[in-house]
């Protein structure tokens, strides 16, 4: 299975709000950032929370976010970022002019 | 805030709701079969055998071999498994290297996800609701609260290990230090350094 | 979002962000052998499977804020493991209350 998305690409993680157990957090949902590294697959956590412990294999990424875009006081350099790991089921492509 | 566990010794008051539950879990579980008799006593060796000094070697050793610093980089969890480490774990790592531009701060938002192979188990700040509400929000706040002043035109990453990789951050090895022995030089290298909440220690 | 779908979409544990955060007080202590057993246990049954990591972190979550601000860390991971040891039928609670009246017994008795 190859990933469908790659270091430096342009993502919008998705702003999903269903009951269940979810590995990304709320602070970053719905908010645009840059894939920083492809990581490994890894079973699928919202899956393995309810016991499925094999066959569910999803691609896991390191996305970078800039703080002044999640945090209307960020108080810090502009360069400052925000980096976590979110799989490839909460991420779609983001447009460059898109916002 | 619950009150610290009594002693099981004390036979004047009721044992522990919580500790008789987990000493329960445990027989029932041997009792059937489901796990070996002395399982968790060795995995509770396991815990004791794991502290920040071997995180602190790890850097030592990257501070003075180049191709060994380059390897971490490129594979941390490979390289901590040829080091002989036992990712009891298995924790997958990344490796977050300090430098004059850029400063790395880990936190999980969601629990406490640390990279225990390597630094022992986590301090109760780091799983504290200040930390980790505040860390991704206004980290050069939180890094002032721990001493560690961050100037204004250097880069701050702050590093939500909310998935399957765990982070180690290799401090900046200090000035004064030419010519230390890997053993001198692991002795600078804190915890706290390899959380990004602070430096290695100065000579 | 309404306050009530606050709480299910935005659980306690989800701490990115949130204010007030509070100073960080540098808060630490030895670990006591009950948490470290705690520990070792949730360790344990992740390794066969019998409660994985996600399935104890879930379980927390689900306990609720009353619960998460009342127990400590490990004792939050105790009863989470106990109680999706029962909903896999792993145990019953039955025979885990056995256990734990067998075990006071013995604590009481035996100090």
């Amino acid at each position: 299975m190859t990933p469908a998305f790659a270091p430096g690409q342009r993502v919008r993680i998705a702003d999903r709000d269903a009951p269940g157990h979810v590995r990304t957090p709320v602070y970053v949902r719905g908010r645009i950032g840059v894939i920083e590294r492809v990581l490994p697959q890894f079973l699928d956590p919202e899956r393995e929370a309810y016991g499925v412990n094999a066959g569910t294999e999803v691609q896991l990424y390191r996305v970078r976010i800039p703080q002044i875009s999640l945090w209307p006081d960020y108080r810090g350099s502009r360069e400052d970022v925000l980096e976590l790991e979110i799989y490839e089921h909460w991420l779609e492509h983001a447009e460059e002019d898109a916002r | 805030m619950s009150e610290a566990h009594a002693p099981v010794e004390s036979a004047a008051e009721e044992p522990d709701y919580f500790e008789v539950l987990v000493e329960s879990m445990r027989e029932l579980l041997v009792a059937k079969g489901l796990i070996g008799a002395g399982e968790v006593r060795a995995m509770v060796e396991t815990l004791d055998a794991h502290d920040p000094t071997i995180g602190a070697a790890l850097v030592a050793r990257a501070w003075v071999e180049e191709d060994f610093r380059a390897r971490l980089r490129d594979d941390a969890t490979a390289v901590v498994e040829q080091s002989g480490i036992d990712n009891y774990d298995h924790a997958r790592f990344v490796v977050l290297e300090q430098t004059p531009d850029t400063h790395n701060l880990v936190v999980c938002t969601l629990c406490s996800c640390y990279p225990r192979a390597l630094l022992g188990l986590p301090p109760d700040w780091y799983k504290s609701r200040p930390y980790r509400s505040r860390a991704v929000r206004e980290p050069r706040a939180v890094l002032a609260e721990f001493g560690t002043d961050v100037a204004d035109d250097v880069r701050i990453r702050v590093h939500d290990s909310n998935a399957n990789m765990r982070y180690l951050v290799m401090p900046m090895r200090p000035a004064g230090t030419d010519g230390w022995t890997q053993e001198q030089l692991a002795a600078l290298v804190t915890r706290d350094s390899m959380i990004g909440v602070s430096r290695a220690l100065t000579p | 979002m309404t306050d009530k779908s606050e709480l299910i979409v935005r659980p306690t544990h989800d701490m990115g962000g949130r204010t007030p955060g509070g100073p960080v007080t540098r808060d630490d202590h030895e670990m006591t052998p009950f948490e470290k057993t705690c520990h070792a246990l949730l360790n344990v049954l992740d390794a066969h499977k019998l409660v994985n990591t996600e399935e104890k972190r879930r379980g927390v979550e689900d306990l609720g804020g009353e619960i998460l601000s009342s127990l400590t860390y490990d004792e939050r991971w105790a009863v989470s493991a106990s109680k999706v040891l029962i909903e896999k039928g792993l145990i019953t609670s039955e025979e885990l209350g056995e256990t734990m009246a067998q075990v006071r017994r013995r604590l009481t008795a035996d100090p």
